[in-house]
């Protein structure tokens, strides 16, 4: 056992030692570790630990920690040079190339970041002592290899209005009572990766912010079953076939998404010692934009390595289906591999021009991740359909494998499901299963809203595109000479 | 006592966008390892490294750091289809290391 790095089935007995509150479709969910819906969800994760041990991924997986020197799972790694961003990238295509969906760490990964550079900018101009607070909190982090969620969207009600502005305050997450101990929270968090399978959650603001919203602006962290915290569990696409099938599912092992839940704090207390924000409203902003950086920075490595799961797929079936070797299958093929390989480049780019933050730190390029995570809410959907163009109207109206196992009609399933005469039928099943989940429903969602809507890309590319900069250059260019103001 | 065998260790890149199968080149290898008279496998962290093999799936060839190389008196690169830059058919890839290791 190595400090710092836990296996997957540590993790899973974990699990089973917390007793979160968690609801889903009307149940209670007594255990998050063995409940079919949860399970591919903490298969992912679980997967996160494991590769960490594996000598093929361990280069990726696994850094130094730069506070006491020990061997450390990445997720739980503080950023200092544009390498360890490459390495970020790198290990999360390898794990989306393992899992074919998400697996919900670098959320959490992404908030310590962010919280570890914006908690040492407010002490040096506040003399606060937050930054030694989230250090402590940290090394806990790392000594444990604890898998915490990310939690930064609140509900935010009327879009048009700000925080202190809303007809209910509580559609943004608020400080209630402040005490000698520590402070009491209500409001909640929406589409929370991972957070019924996450051990805790570190809870970030979501907007830039004004005097007035000083209640919002709070960040802390919080066990995932702390008194008064309510976990209600987000449907997917088709998740009534976790239970009881194998081949329906598509993704056998693991989820199509990360597993996002909608989390109440319903009058939460949390200790001083886990506030790491509370008022400073005007460091929000900066908190918000570290976040969103980090956090697009990453979708041109998962996402590309869930590319190469469902490029292979398209690839099979086209095989299977006879059609490999028309040009403009193939032209398909290479068009998807363009896209996803594009994707990666924004990634390693804006890894590759990250800088130091006065914490020492480093950040990927604002301006080049968030061209990532745009061209993300772009690309991906093309991916996808393109492979549901090489896959056929079958995608949508395969019948499922009860049918394909009845003992009247399975003959004709098998017989009129077959493509080429050497592969069976079920080959061709499992392959449209697994292209059905990683291009239908949910799954593609997450590529368009995970990390912030396209809009939300757009603005931050306004403020960062150095637009002065820019005019001169067409100014010297045309011999414009700028007029006294 | 010392092991009079020549010690070797694997390395791998990390595995991101392998061109070559490196979990099954690095079960060859162990398999050959185990049968030589002359050589034999030892953990990457071992004192004693006579020969490193850095095992990348790709020309980037990732693993192949400074930090690493230094761990032994000598190391043999695999760089996706090429050994030490020569380039080598997957199939052949642990031949060639094996018969690079057996060289001296
Ligand atoms: C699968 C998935 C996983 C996620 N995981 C996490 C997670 O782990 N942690 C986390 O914190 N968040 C997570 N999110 C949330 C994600 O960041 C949000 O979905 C995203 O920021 C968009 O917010 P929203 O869903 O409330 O949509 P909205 O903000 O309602 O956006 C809907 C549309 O309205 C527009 N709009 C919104 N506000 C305005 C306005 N004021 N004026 C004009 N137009 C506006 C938007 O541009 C967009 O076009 C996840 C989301 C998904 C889908």
């Amino acid at each position: 056992m190595i400090m710092g790095m836990i296996r997957g089935d540590e993790y899973r007995e974990r699990l089973q030692r917390v007793k979160p509150e968690i609801y889903y479709l009307g149940e209670k969910i007594e255990s998050v570790a063995t409940h079919p819906a949860f399970l591919p969800h903490v298969n992912a994760v679980a997967l996160t630990y494991d590769m960490a041990w594996a000598p093929e991924f361990e280069e990726l997986l696994t850094t130094k920690s730069h506070l006491t020197g020990e061997k450390i799972n990445i997720f739980t790694h503080i950023h200092h040079s544009t390498a360890d961003l490459v390495q970020k990238v790198k290990a999360l295509r390898a794990l989306g190339q393992q899992t074919g969906s998400c697996f919900a760490r670098c959320v959490g990964h992404d908030a310590l970041n962010a919280i570890y550079s914006v908690t040492y900018d407010m002490d040096q101009k506040n003399g606060t002592e937050y930054h030694q607070r989230f250090l402590n909190f940290l090394k806990e982090v790392q000594a444990k290899d604890l898998f915490i969620s990310g939690a930064m969207t609140d509900p935010k009600g009327d879009r048009s209005l700000s925080p202190s502005e809303q007809a209910d305050p509580d559609q943004y997450l608020h400080v209630v009572e402040k005490r000698r101990d520590g402070i009491v929270v209500r409001g909640a968090k929406a589409h929370i990766t991972g957070a019924v399978n996450a051990l805790g959650h570190l809870v970030m603001p979501t907007t830039s912010m004004k005097e007035a919203d000083a209640d919002f602006a709070v960040c802390f962290y919080v066990p995932v079953d702390a008194p008064g915290l309510i976990h209600i569990f987000g449907r997917q696409t088709n998740d009534e076939r976790k239970c009881g099938c194998l081949i329906d599912q598509g993704n056998v092992e693991y989820g199509i998404v990360g597993g996002e839940a909608l989390v109440v704090f319903d009058d939460v207390f949390v200790p001083w010692e886990h506030v790491f924000m509370c008022g400073e409203y005007d460091f929000v902003f900066e908190l918000v934009e570290r976040f969103a950086t980090a956090h697009r920075q990453n979708y041109g490595g998962c996402k590309v390595g869930l590319s190469d799961a469902l490029i292979g797929a398209t690839y099979a079936l086209a095989e299977v289906q006879g059609t490999a070797k028309a040009s403009h299958i193939r032209d398909k093929l290479v068009e998807m591999v363009h896209l996803a390989e594009t994707l990666y480049c924004c990634s390693l780019a804006c890894s590759c021009q990250g800088y130091a933050l006065p914490a020492g730190n480093f950040m990927a390029d604002p301006l080049l991740a968030n061209v990532t995570k745009l061209n993300v809410t772009r690309h991906i959907y093309e991916i996808a359909r393109l492979a549901q163009d090489i896959a056929g109207g079958i995608l949508a109206t395969l019948p499922s494998e009860i049918d394909w196992q009845d003992s009247r009609v399975g003959k004709y399933v098998d017989k009129y499901l077959k493509g080429v005469a050497s592969v069976p039928a079920e080959t061709r099943m499992r392959l449209l299963r697994l292209i059905e989940g990683m291009t239908c429903g949910t799954a593609l969602v997450e590529s368009m809203h995970g990390a912030g809507s396209p809009q939300a890309q757009k603005i931050m590319i306004m403020r960062r595109a150095n637009w002065e900069h820019k005019k001169r250059l067409a100014q010297k260019l045309a011999k414009i000479r700028e007029r006294p103001k | 006592m010392l092991s009079s065998k020549i010690q070797v260790s694997v390395k791998y890149c990390g595995s991101c966008n392998p061109l070559i199968d490196l979990a099954k080149l690095g079960n060859a290898l162990k398999e050959a390892l185990s049968q030589d008279n002359d050589l034999t496998l030892v953990p990457p962290e071992s004192a004693r490294i006579d020969i490193m093999l850095i095992l990348c799936g790709c020309p980037r060839a990732c693993g192949n750091k400074e930090e690493i190389r230094a761990r032994a008196a000598r190391s043999i690169v695999v760089a996706g289809e090429t050994v030490d830059l020569v380039p080598t058919p997957e199939k052949d890839i642990s031949a060639a290391i094996m018969k690079k290791l057996k060289s001296g």
